[in-house]
Formats: C-alpha cells, structure tokens, sequence
C-alpha cells in the first residue's frame, strides 16, 4: 500500500510536485502517467526515500518514508529512469550486491538462491555473467527490474520500464509487471498510453506538478468520450451520407475514406442513444453491403492530450510527448 | 555481527573490488612505483655520495636514516599529494553521474554507513601505495641495518597524512558529479595545506602560529624524525574528521537539492 498526502517538492523557487496525493490500494498496479517534466520523476523519488519531500507525507506499507526511512526502504524496490548499474560488474555480482545491501540478513545460500530467481524472473539468467557495462539497452532494463525484485519488496516503483526495449521486450516487460500484481503494490510510470491500458488498473493523470485525473483507464476513456461515435464501413464506393443523417438520433455524419470497393463514415449520435440497430438496418434495407460497424472510442492518448492541454488557452504550448503511439 | 557493520562492508566490499578488479588500480600501482623509484634511487644516489666525501672532506656522521629515509618519506608525503586525489575522485563522483548513488540511496542503508564504507575502501586502496612504498624500503633492510623504529614511525605518519587527504578527497568527490574537478580542486585544496608553511616567516608570529598549524607537512616532519606525538595525531585525525563530516553534509544537501 502507497499513500501519497499532499505531497510538494520544490526545487528553489520551482515547484516540480504541487500537493500531490493519491492512494494505491495492496496489489494493485498504478499507472502514472504524464509529460515530460510533470514531476513523475520527483515523485517517485520521494516515494522510494531518495530524496525529502518539501511538503506532505508518504507512508510506504505501513511506514513513513520521513520518519522511519530504512523500514520503508527495506519494503521498496526502485528502478530508476536509467538503471542504476555498476558497468564493471557482472549482471551475477551485481545482483549480489544488491541483496548484500538490501536484504543483509540472509546467507549465502539463500542469497545465492535469490539472485538465481529474479534472474529467472527477469529474463536475464543467460547474461549472468556478463559485465552490466556491456549488457544490450533491454537487457539493462531488466537486470535494474531484477535489482528492484532481489528483497521481494511489498512495494514497487518503476519509473518507465519498457523505455528503450523492442516491441518484444516490451511485451514480456509487461507480462512480467501484470505477474507481479497482486503479490505487489506497483507504481509504475510512462509516457506510453497503450501500456497504461494494458498493465494498470488504475492511472493518476499528472501535468506540471498537478494531479488532472485520477481513475480507470476504461473510465477515462468513456467519461472524456462525449457523444457516442460508430464507425461504419459500406460496400461500394457510392455516398451515403444523406441516408445516414436521415435517421433519428444521429446527429452528425463525416464521410472519411472512400475506395473502389467501400466507403467509410463516422457518426456522431446523440446522447445517450443506441443508433447501431438502426444504422445497421438502413444500410442493409438499402441493399448496400455492411462491412464494419463499431462504436469509436476515444483513445487515453486523446484523454491525455485532452487533460495536459487543457491550459492551452494561456498560449502555453501543449507538451505532448511524441512517442505516445510508439507501441 | 551488527547490520551496519554489514552494511560497511559491503559498500567497501563493492569498491575495492572494482578498483582492484580494473586496470585503473594497477596502472596507478605501477605510476607510483615508477616515480618512487626514482626517488628512492636519487635519494639512495645522494646518500652513497655522501658517505663517500667523508673519507676525503670534513669529519661528518652519516646516518642511513637521517640522511636517506627521512628525505625519502617526505618524498612519498609529496606523491601522495598526487596520488590520492586520483584515488578518492571517483568515489561519490561517478556514482552521482551513472546514477548508481540511486541505488544506495534506496537502499535500507543509513548515509553514514555508506560514507564509512566509501572511506575504508579508499584507505585500502590507498595503502596499497603505501605497500608498494614499503616494498622499496624492505631492500635498504635487507642490505643495511637502519634503525626501525623511526621507520615506523614514518609510516604511522604516512598512513594518517594519508588518511587525511583521503577524507579530504572524498568531500570533494561528494560535491560534484565529475571526477576531473573533484580529483583537481582536492589537489589544490591538500597543496595549499601544505604550503601554508612558506608563509609562517614573512606572516605576524600570530598568524605565523596560525599557519604553522594548518600546514599539513609540518606535522609530518616529526614522525620522518622518530617522534610521535600526540599533537599531530590529534591534528590529522581533525582534518579525518573535517573531511568526513565536509562529506555528510554535502551528501545530505544534494538529497535536498534532488
């Protein structure tokens, strides 16, 4: 369990985390997500102890991070933006290092049996005797995502793990975190939407130091998804248009693609309005073929870019991130 | 076993296995066992051609360790003045700029265990000069018969000279993420220490005592001599304590600063 109380972190006279609070419940995985320079990075460190807060309190299972910061630490596992390895080390040492200094108590043969695991876990076991310094940019990641694992922390705070990884990777990253959840309690940070939607269960939605939204991913996507659009695609490359807008409760229709073989259309029904049975029934009634008929749903990526710019109003220029599609 | 022992140990553990396990530790090894051979061997040059005038010039005791070691440990006294910052430079710096300081900051360690364990590892692998120092002067036992006694002397004062410029360096590695600026401004900082001592005479007798004590090579002239006393080691061991605690706070500071 995290529990993040208005939490504020100034650097001089910027503030990088502005009374920040959410909650994440045991077992649960938490997306956050955000810009660059919303202050994911900032709060995540104070999560895990590396750094004071300036305001505010975080209580990592059960401790304060303030006020009783070894206990907290020792129930934490970080992997940072970029993994903190040792480049002369091997993945086997370095590992062992990192039990030596998080999990002191054990011995050597339940040591030894530990960093064998989470090498297992983590996908690294062929590599580890390699030195870290000479590891591929995916195999870092991992071997840092193993270092987070090695004391088997009740809580865990990745800070963009499937950055740099290959589509591959990527998928057997987020398998891996999906398999922790549940055992543990996950924060997990990215600019990559698809993932959100794939790994977490719920997403806390930050823009310059602020908390714009904190929900589900489906609930974000339904609540910002305004008037309910269907996409529907037509055999023939004819213009339906006309007869679409004809039927009750819709209330708009825009032709897009248009080909040899089918014509496609986005409309737009009123609220609250099932129109499918009826768009269905016209289209076949006029002896055209229905190829496709789905509602569209906004993507998180539109929420996000919904909610972060928000304030472009100002003549602030919205900072996206372009690579939100790249999965 | 204590668990902050524990942990001490396995900070030191980690850093003198990686510098013993680099070619950086025996390329510096070997430097320093190069230069101090040429001093030994200017020293040792000097030393044969005085005992030679005595027979022709004027009736002169020659005395092996007046006359060659104790110039000699104020010669090491001098290499470690380049030396151990190359040493210490690297300890917080390189962490702070790959990023590794995260994982010990995360860790259930307490910052001071992580500052002891970084200063034991750097006294190992500082008397690894001082072994290579030994070595040489094992041959004039071997061959001569000096006295040992300020012999021991002169390495007890080595090991805390260099135990200072040890905490010393390490400060100046916590405070910045490159290690050129961190071995640089170490060397100046222990040079200026140590030519405070040029200006005692043209200071006040004031400010000439002032100086006369800061000056880090004056304390070590005693121990070259045979002399331990007690004022020096309550000196060196200041500047240990200066250095360390220089070094806890700046730790510290960059946890608030982020």
């Amino acid at each position: 369990m995290i529990e993040v109380q208005h939490l504020t972190k100034r650097y001089g006279p910027f503030t990088a985390v502005d009374d920040v609070s959410f909650r994440v419940e045991k077992g649960e995985i938490l997306g956050f997500l955000g810009p660059n320079g919303a202050g994911k990075t900032s709060t995540m460190r104070v999560i895990t102890g590396s750094m004071p807060a300036s305001d505010g309190k975080v209580v990592v299972a059960g401790h304060d991070v303030f006020s009783a910061p070894l206990e907290a630490k020792k129930r934490t596992g970080y992997l940072p933006e970029t993994p903190p390895l040792y480049p002369d080390m091997t993945v086997r040492e370095y590992l062992h290092f990192a039990s030596r200094i998080k999990s002191g108590g054990l011995s050597t043969a339940e040591r030894t049996a530990r960093v064998d695991a989470v090498m297992k876990k983590a996908h690294v076991d062929d590599m580890a005797s390699r030195q870290c310094g000479k590891l591929s940019k995916g195999y870092k990641q991992r071997v840092g995502l193993a270092q987070a694992l090695i004391h088997d922390p009740e809580v865990l705070v990745l800070d963009e793990p499937t950055a740099g990884l290959d589509p591959k990777q990527i998928t057997e990253t987020r398998d891996l975190i999906r398999s922790l959840g549940g055992s543990h309690t996950i924060i997990l940070s990215t600019h990559i939407l698809p993932e959100v939607a794939q790994t977490c269960q719920r997403v806390v939605i930050i823009n310059k130091g602020k908390v714009v939204a904190v929900d589900t991913p489906e609930n974000l996507t339904h609540q910002l998804k305004g008037a309910a659009t269907l996409y529907v695609q037509v055999a023939g490359n004819q213009d339906t248009t006309a007869l679409l807008s004809a039927l009750p409760g819709v209330s708009k229709v825009t032709a897009g693609d248009r080909h040899e073989t089918f014509s496609a259309y986005e409309i737009e029904a009123e609220a609250n309005r099932d129109v499918r049975t009826d768009v269905a029934r016209a289209v076949v009634q006029q002896g055209l073929g229905l190829l496709e008929l789905r509602p569209t749903r906004i993507t998180l990526e539109e929420v996000f870019l919904q909610l972060t710019t928000e304030d472009l109003m100002d003549g602030q220029p919205a900072q996206a991130t372009g690579d939100g599609g790249a999965a | 076993m204590t668990s902050s022992w524990r942990n001490i140990r396995a900070i030191a553990g980690k850093e003198l296995r990686s510098f013993y396990s680099s070619p950086v530790a025996w390329v510096l090894l070997g430097l320093f066992g190069t230069l101090f051979g040429v001093f030994f061997a200017a020293n040792l040059l000097n030393f044969l051609q005085a005992s030679m005038s005595q027979f022709g010039g004027p009736q002169r005791p020659v005395n092996v360790n007046n006359e060659l070691i104790g110039p000699l440990l104020h010669n090491t006294a001098v290499l470690f003045l380049f030396f151990v910052p190359m040493i210490t430079m690297r300890s917080y710096a390189e962490e702070k700029r790959s990023g590794t300081i995260e994982l010990l900051l995360t860790s259930p360690l307490k910052d001071v265990e992580i500052l002891i364990g970084k200063y034991l590892a750097a006294m190992g692998m500082y008397c690894g000069l001082l072994a290579v120092s030994a070595l040489f002067m094992s041959v004039l036992f071997l061959t001569g018969n000096p006295a040992w006694k300020p012999v021991l002397s002169g390495y007890v004062g080595l090991f805390l000279l260099g135990s200072g410029f040890v905490a010393l360096g390490l400060a100046f590695s916590s405070m910045t993420n490159n290690q050129t600026v961190a071995g640089a401004s170490s060397f100046v900082l222990v040079l200026v220490l140590w030519v405070t001592s040029w200006f005692v005479d043209s200071a006040g007798p004031r400010t000439g005592e002032v100086l006369s004590y800061l000056s880090i090579i004056e304390h070590f002239s005693d121990f070259a001599k045979g002399i331990i006393d007690t004022k020096h080691i309550v000196y060196y061991l200041s500047v240990i304590a200066f250095g360390l605690f220089l070094t806890a706070k700046s730790v510290d500071a960059e946890r608030w600063r982020g």
